[in-house]
């Protein structure tokens, strides 16, 4: 034992006259953010170094001589701090009033506008009128490659984007150069950011609208924009995003913070990839052959299932083919279902990437070689990997399956026309119409940015995404078709199918061991680890 | 010594390198002839290798970053410090001496030689106003036009360069010889007006002698 | 003795040499006494070395005026890593001009204030960051460094003590920020010179994140005296808080600028009239900037019984700084003056802190448009509001030296910018 008096693990300070404990360590601005109060900040980011340079996260200490910036200044015990006091928000209104001096005020013609902290921090606290009547010194617009402009005039030069490259990225091609209001963001020369692959989380840290995204160029207003919840499927690192969308149509994807996964970052091959979600051409319309050797013809879902289960019923070996981009849920009732008609065989076809890409400054987010979101779930689920490195081949089992087939989401773009025909049905449930014309049912389902539901990443944290599209036409989530299929086989046992996402989720946490004792609810936003992370193959 | 002695007009140091007072000095002796513009280009003893010539006569822009003594003295730089990014002003020094000009080029051969990003070394170098980031003339003039020479009369004696050179500010002149611009205070306030050529300061210019200190210039370039 | 004049109230200690080309070699050096202080700090030990400096009141001439042996006591005494000494000479403060002579008149004095220091912090190296602009003066410097290494006097083995001394000059690119300690810290490492946030204070985490103290020149070069003949010799000139001589820079509307090396507490009034020949004849004293340009104006009825010690000066309504006096006579245009070096703050802002780097280029533009005769009175209240803006709100105090000049200014010659503003009349001419 120690004689040292024991260093409590927390301090307590006085803020805006509330009594606070933090955790030792924190600074002011953290300690004022678990307090619920929000000091204006611009540099500072919790992902980055602290500069302390905007000076606009200045406090006010009791004892100190001067404001302090809260960004670096560590809270202690015993401190008053003020962070609304008359002197801190004189010296907002003045930093703010120098920000504008040169600001080109173009908020109209702004992609940033209506999320800009500039506009945020000026109508909340900034001056009725600016008093320059200077003329404004003009940088004007650089083209940084990739996906990044820079407009220099909106600049607020707090250098998260330089820190960022350098820091996190470990591809510190962006600077700071000449001095003074000189000073201006720019890369070595023509060198840009073309294939630096994080490059896009720039534009999302930069808090005014300096640093845009062309993709995103004038295309939709910050405020006509809803926010979902999401989780990238672009790999199966399962980045935390948000899918930012109007009239029913996806405009961009932004991470969502999730320290225990990607931090605040994500890829650019994530980030970019979501047209598929707008995708105009889907599956719409349940089309089933109620006349053996007919083809299959439009109808809609309760003629459809009738249509269905009688050959269902009829039994006989069974075998399904399913997607690692299908969630949970939909993988969970498939393999119910499988279960149901009396077991068979699950496999899926997984694409991996040559290499992994690892984000140094941040390095448990990785672009992971495997490009599937859910593969770890279908694995946790029973389904076994099939197939090569590019997710194709590995079906001649399901191609000379002569019982029932159940395809899940797989396109089978590489199988010959031909695959299928052998199965006595075959049923495949899709958003997109499959390479193969075989099938005795057509089922249109929803995507992942159309319905709830979980997927399990690379490590088996289970994280829920929410529907951020309509579905179009009478497209329903994949678990809703093959829950009341299933529940539906026995005539007499009136089952009913799960109502819900998370009442599918709760039926295959009943069924599969790794899921034992999860809840939907509990999944939060921020996902839970499975209960035996053992069971996770090549663990 | 009498408060009654004379105080010579300014300009009187017929050398410019400043007034000498009631010292009986020469120009060469002020500058002092032993030292100044006879360093070795390999630098010497490593400790003051960082010291350079500046300007070399004639410039290279297409020089070799870095070969024969230059090469050695680059290295004796790199001894002085605890990592090769701080010997980053020191090369970026030496580059210009050779080169007479800190171009992209230079800097990305820079950056590869102590192992720094390229943007970085964009960074630091244009931090800097020393680092001529475009080619000047043979002679570039920085006039002081700070408080204390401006009191008396450093705004002449620009606008006297300007008109003898017949040029705007930052513009060389069509032989090559002269780029003449602004500069903050050189630390030579006591020597109103404080004028930079190359590596020598001129001091206790006045506007009337700008001609003079053009001619002596242009006999030294022969 | 002063340089390029002198004068019979001077105590050249530092400057005793200027103006002779022989004391610069180490041969002509020591035939003036030369690298016996050295000999007698490696022999007394770095306590009593700090000790003395303690004792002799000396406080830094770099602007601050924080007592230099204080400073060094603060350096750790354990030697579990490198320490590192670097002396201040990118004199850059506009006004200021005494580094440069130390320099390039007394080289070697530089380098045993220097290898003193840094033995008396536990130093092994000695970075002697000079501005990039003294061509002339660093090569007066190279030749002296050489000519330490090739005696023996720094290196491995310093003086035959055992003790390693090495002393690296260390040439800037032009930025006038390389002056205050940190920005000079990030500029010696490589990087864009600019201020860093304190704590860390240097002698904690100083130059390539070790324990370092930063000297001005003046402030080592008044070392080798003191440890040659004790701190309370050195008491015998100036005031009990301001001991010592110091170097003072007079420039402007004068008849003999130059370098002067005075008591501290020395009369203003006696500087300007006596010592420098006074005003050209038939002129008027309208004000003194006592301390470079980043210091407060000082009008005529201040000066006269201000003296410059520095207390004497705060007292006046301004501050020491360096001990860069800068005298505008009745000839001189205020507003334009005040113009001149809030541009030069501009210019040399790093551009870090946002107050800094709008503000200076606003303030600049505002009083552009004044001395052009388009100025309003609102735009007076704006510049003090401004300045009040600009003051205690940044990394370092560049922001709140430009504020400085534009804040007296405006209260103590608020005539001249009204002037302009009203009638567009420029008041004096220089």
């Amino acid at each position: 034992m120690s004689d040292k008096p024991q260093q409590s693990s927390t301090v307590t300070l006085t803020l805006d006259g509330n009594e606070i404990s933090v955790p030792r360590g924190s600074t002011l601005i953290e300690a004022a953010e678990q307090a619920g109060v929000r000091v204006p900040h611009y540099c500072y980011h919790p992902g980055l170094s602290s500069p302390a340079m905007c000076r606009l996260c200045l406090v006010e200490v009791e004892g100190a001589p001067k404001l302090q910036p809260s960004c670096v200044t560590m809270a202690q015990d015993g401190q008053t701090v003020h962070t609304n006091s008359q002197e801190a928000r004189k010296q907002r209104q003045g930093v703010l009033e120098f920000y504008l001096v040169n600001h080109p005020l173009d908020c109209p013609i702004c992609d940033q506008s209506g999320e800009c902290k500039l506009q945020d921090y000026v109508f909340a606290e900034g001056r009725k009128h600016g008093r320059s009547q200077e003329p404004k010194r003009v940088f004007g617009r650089d083209d940084f490659g990739g996906d990044v402009l820079f407009y220099g005039d909106r600049c607020v030069m707090c250098t998260r984007c330089v820190r960022f490259m350098d820091e996190v990225a470990g591809d510190p091609r962006l600077t700071v150069v000449e001095r003074g209001d000189r000073a201006i963001i720019d890369t070595f020369f023509e060198e840009g950011l073309s294939g630096s692959p994080f490059a896009g989380n720039i534009v999302d840290i930069c808090p005014v609208g300096a640093l845009v995204s062309k993709d995103f160029l004038h295309k939709a207003r910050a405020w006509d924009l809803d926010h979902t919840p999401s989780v990238c499927t672009s790999c199966s690192q399962g980045c935390n995003i948000q899918i930012h969308t109007r009239d029913n149509e996806v405009q961009r994807l932004k991470p969502r913070e999730n320290l225990e996964v990607n931090g605040f970052w994500m890829c650019d091959e994530g980030r970019h990839n979501y047209e598929w979600m707008n995708s105009p051409h889907r599956l719409e319309v349940p089309r089933v052959s109620e006349v053996a050797g007919e083809s299959p013809v439009a109808m809609g879902w309760g003629r459809a299932l009738d249509a269905l289960l009688p050959a269902l019923r009829e039994g006989g070996p069974v075998m399904a083919v399913a997607s690692p981009f299908a969630s949970n849920e939909d993988l969970g009732a498939l393999a119910h279902l499988v279960e149901r008609l009396g077991g068979g065989d699950l496999v899926f076809r997984s694409p991996e990437a040559e290499t992994e890409v690892v984000l140094p400054g941040f390095p448990q987010l990785v672009r992971r070689r495997d490009l599937s979101p859910n593969r770890t779930g279908a694995e946790l689920l029973g389904f076994r990997r099939v197939g090569d490195a590019q997710g194709q081949g590995g079906l001649e089992a399901a191609a000379a399956h002569d019982g029932i087939l159940l395809i899940l989401g797989d396109e089978l773009r590489d199988q010959e026309a031909d695959f299928g025909t052998k199965a006595r049905f075959l049923v495949r449930l899709g958003s997109t119409a499959s390479g193969v014309e075989a099938a005795h049912a057509h089922l249109p389902i929803t995507t992942h940015a159309e319905q709830d539901g979980s997927f399990a990443n690379h490590e088996g944290r289970v994280q829920r995404f929410w529907p951020a599209l309509k579905g179009p036409g009478a497209a329903r989530p994949a678990w809703m078709i093959l829950g009341t299929l299933a529940a539906r086989l026995d005539p007499e046992a009136m089952e009913e199918g799960p109502g819900s996402a998370a009442e599918a989720f709760h039926r295959l946490v009943a069924a599969h061991g790794p899921f034992a004792g999860m809840s939907f609810d509990a999944l939060g936003t921020r996902g839970v680890p499975v209960s035996q992370p053992a069971a996770l193959q090549g663990a | 010594m009498s408060d009654a002695r004379k105080v010579p007009a300014p300009g009187e140091n017929p050398g410019w390198a400043g007034n000498t007072g009631e010292y009986q000095l020469s120009e060469s002796q002020v500058r002092g002839e032993d030292y100044v513009g006879v360093r070795p280009p390999e630098g010497g003893h490593a400790a003051a290798a960082a010291s350079y010539p500046y300007m070399l006569a004639v410039k290279d822009p297409d020089a070799v970053l870095f070969e024969g003594p230059y090469e050695e003295r680059f290295h004796k730089i790199l001894t002085r410090y605890p990592d090769r990014r701080a010997a980053l002003l020191p090369t970026l020094n030496l580059a210009q001496e050779v080169r007479g000009h800190v171009s992209p080029e230079t800097m990305d051969r820079v950056a590869d030689l102590l192992e720094l990003p390229h943007a970085y070394v964009r960074g630091v170098a244009t931090f800097y106003t020393m680092y001529n980031k475009g080619p000047v003339g043979r002679y570039l003039i920085q006039v002081c036009t700070n408080i204390s020479c401006s009191l008396c009369g450093g705004d002449k004696v620009l606008e006297a360069f300007l008109e003898a050179t017949d040029t705007e500010l930052g513009e060389t002149t069509s032989d090559g010889l002269f780029t003449v611009t602004e500069v903050e205070c050189l630390a030579a306030c006591g020597f109103p007006t404080a004028v930079q050529i190359n590596s020598r300061y001129f001091e206790n210019v006045v506007p009337e002698a700008v001609p003079a200190i053009l001619e002596r210039l242009r006999a030294e370039a022969v | 003795m002063g340089y390029p004049y002198s004068h019979s109230s001077e105590v050249p200690l530092l400057s005793k040499h200027f103006g002779q080309p022989e004391a610069r070699t180490l041969e002509g050096w020591k035939a003036r006494g030369g690298y016996e202080g050295l000999r007698k700090a490696l022999e007394l030990g770095r306590e009593q070395v700090i000790d003395a400096v303690k004792a002799s009141g000396l406080r830094g001439r770099g602007g601050a005026g924080f007592p230099t042996g204080v400073k060094w006591s603060f350096m750790p005494k354990d030697k579990n890593k490198p320490h590192f000494l670097l002396c201040n000479a990118d004199e850059s403060e506009p006004g200021t001009f005494k580094d440069r002579e130390l320099i390039r008149w007394t080289p070697h004095q530089v380098i045993e204030g220097c290898l003193i220091g840094a033995y008396a912090i536990g130093a092994e190296h000695c970075y002697i960051y000079v501005r990039g602009e003294f061509f002339e003066a660093t090569q007066v410097l190279a030749k002296a460094i050489e000519e330490v290494y090739e005696a023996g006097i720094a290196g491995d083995d310093a003086m035959g003590s055992g003790e390693r001394l090495d002393v690296t000059l260390h040439v800037g690119a032009g930025a006038y920020i390389c002056g205050e300690e940190t920005g000079l810290m990030n500029s010696l490492e490589g990087r864009r010179g600019q201020p860093r946030i304190k704590p860390p204070f240097p002698a904690a985490v100083g130059a390539f994140g070790l324990p370092t103290t930063i000297n001005n020149v003046e402030t080592l070069c008044a070392v080798p005296h003191i440890v040659v003949n004790g701190g309370e010799w050195y008491r015998q000139w100036g005031t009990e808080k301001s001991p010592g001589t110091k170097l003072f820079c007079v420039s402007g509307h004068v008849q003999k600028p130059g370098n002067y090396e005075l008591p501290l507490g020395f009369p203003l009034k006696d500087l300007i009239y006596d010592v420098c020949g006074g005003l050209a004849p038939g002129r008027d004293l309208k004000a003194v900037i006592p301390g470079g340009s980043s210091v407060p104006l000082l009008t005529k009825d201040e000066c006269l019984p201000c003296t410059l010690d520095y207390e004497g000066v705060v007292e006046a309504g301004s501050m020491l700084g360096c001990a860069s006096v800068i005298v505008l006579d009745d000839t001189a245009n205020v507003v334009k003056q005040v113009r001149r070096m809030v541009q030069f703050y501009a210019h040399e802002s790093c551009g870090q802190c946002t107050p800094c780097r709008e503000g200076t280029s606003w303030m600049t533009r505002i009083l552009t448009r004044i001395e052009a005769g388009k100025g309003l009175e609102a735009d007076l209240d704006t510049l003090l509001d401004l300045s009040d803006q600009m003051t205690g709100t940044t990394i370092c105090v560049l922001s709140d030296s430009a504020a400085a000049p534009v804040v007296s200014s405006i209260g103590k010659f608020k005539e001249d910018y009204l002037a302009l503003i009203r009638r567009g009349e420029r008041v004096g001419a220089a």
